[in-house]
């Protein structure tokens, strides 16, 4: 969907439904997996991802004229990496914690492949303003579905929501679903649901 | 000549104009915050150094910019704290050590006993290493080892009891970089603070 002729309603609805990163396109996957045992650090990488998705859709969109082939990939990493940098040091020095929780998997963003992809495939090819729309609707897909994931496996493994006790006092938490089999099941199911209410088939 | 430097500079331009923005564009951003990230780690360092040595009362800075080879001929400064127990006495001594590891730079708080004798712990301060296998160095599999073991020359061994409270290591199943890189940190910092400690009369017969 994503060429020359793309409006904005498409790149919203692309975002948020058609092209949703994870579940249509089974893209940027690692953090999804990684970062999704609870909510709040899922909420905080879907939000670096929506910002350096947002800023280097614009940056790329804005020298498009003058890219080259030769140097497209190039360029993109370029920017990829500085807008992630600054993502970083933000991190580290206003939400320490929330840093130190994440880890590696910020400066792992450069290779977060929605970015790329969005760069390549929308950015390098439209204009600022549906380059912009697309970049905040798959960052907000993206951030959706985090949090969902997050949401579930943080219930099931600790009975909270953002630390928030939600369940019964009784309640016996599910550890696996701390572990990366609690991710993987969860995701499996979640694509199973859309796969099934899209109609999709094997 | 020129032809070539030129068709160079046509091809590349672009690269090398964005290379210079985004380069000044992450040094104003570092300048801005890096005062922030600093003193967040030094609000780090002290809650660690606090859980390390339960009983310190207060630390003490006793030696500023104490200089370690950590091999390569490359020199670090690190400063030294003496904690005081709350009966006043002295409980140990605790310093930032720094050293590379699988992904990128480790950093630790490393605490002693109050004669240099024995490693009263260790806490990570900074680390990238791979989830899953590097960063096990936090967790009580490596860092207990450490707890108890002489203050010396520590050797890492791939198999072996971890239980044993000695100057043997055993290495992370997976992670032998990591491993080692926590080793070679304190065989690095432990030997030569401890001379300088010595040297300055806080530590042994010129105390």
């Amino acid at each position: 969907m994503a060429d020359k002729t793309m409006t904005a309603s498409e790149a919203l609805i692309g975002g948020l439904w058609t092209e949703i990163p994870v579940l249509r396109l089974i893209l940027g996957m690692c953090p999804m997996l990684a970062v999704t045992t609870a909510v709040k650090p899922a909420l905080t990488m879907g939000l670096s991802v929506l910002f350096v998705l947002v800023c280097s859709n614009i940056m790329v969109s804005f020298m498009r004229k003058l890219l080259k082939p030769h140097l497209r990939i190039l360029m993109f990493t370029l920017t990829i990496a500085a807008f992630v940098t600054i993502a970083d040091l933000f991190l580290r020095a206003f939400t320490p914690q929330m840093s130190e929780i994440l880890g590696p998997y910020v400066p792992l963003i450069i290779v977060n492949c929605i970015i790329i992809a969005r760069a390549e495939s929308c950015a390098s090819k439209c204009g600022i303003w549906v380059s912009t729309v697309d970049a905040v609707s798959m960052g907000m897909g993206f951030t959706i579905v985090l949090f969902i994931l997050a949401a579930i496996r943080e219930l099931l493994a600790a009975g909270t929501i953002c630390d928030i006790p939600v369940l019964w006092k009784g309640f016996v938490p599910w550890a696996a679903m701390r572990m990366p089999v609690g991710a993987f099941i969860t995701l499996g199911l979640m694509l199973g649901l859309v796969n099934a209410l899209t109609g999709k088939k094997s | 000549m020129l032809k070539i430097i030129r068709e160079y500079m046509e091809k590349s331009w672009l690269l090398i104009v964005s290379s210079f923005f985004f380069g000044l564009l992450l040094a104003l951003t570092n300048s801005a915050w890096s005062g922030k990230i600093e003193q967040n780690k030094i609000d780090k360092l002290n809650g660690l150094m606090s859980s390390l040595i339960t009983d310190a009362n207060k630390f003490e800075l006793v030696l500023k910019d104490a200089q370690v080879d950590v091999g390569k001929g490359r020199i670090v400064k690190t400063d030294v704290y003496k904690a005081a127990a709350f009966d006043g006495n002295d409980a140990g001594f605790c310093f930032r050590a720094e050293g590379t590891g699988f992904a990128d730079k480790i950093e630790l708080v490393i605490a002693v006993d109050a004669g240099f004798e024995k490693i009263v712990g260790y806490s990570v301060l900074a680390s990238s290493e791979t989830p899953g296998f590097g960063d096990k160095i936090g967790r009580s599999f490596c860092n207990d080892q450490y707890k108890g073991a002489p203050a010396g020359k520590l050797n890492l061994i791939k198999k072996g009891d971890d239980k044993k409270i000695d100057n043997e290591i055993v290495a992370i199943s997976g992670a032998t970089v990591s491993s080692t890189a926590v080793v070679n940190i304190f065989n690095n910092y432990l030997e030569q603070i401890k001379k300088q400690l010595t040297e300055k009369g806080l530590i042994g017969n010129g105390r």
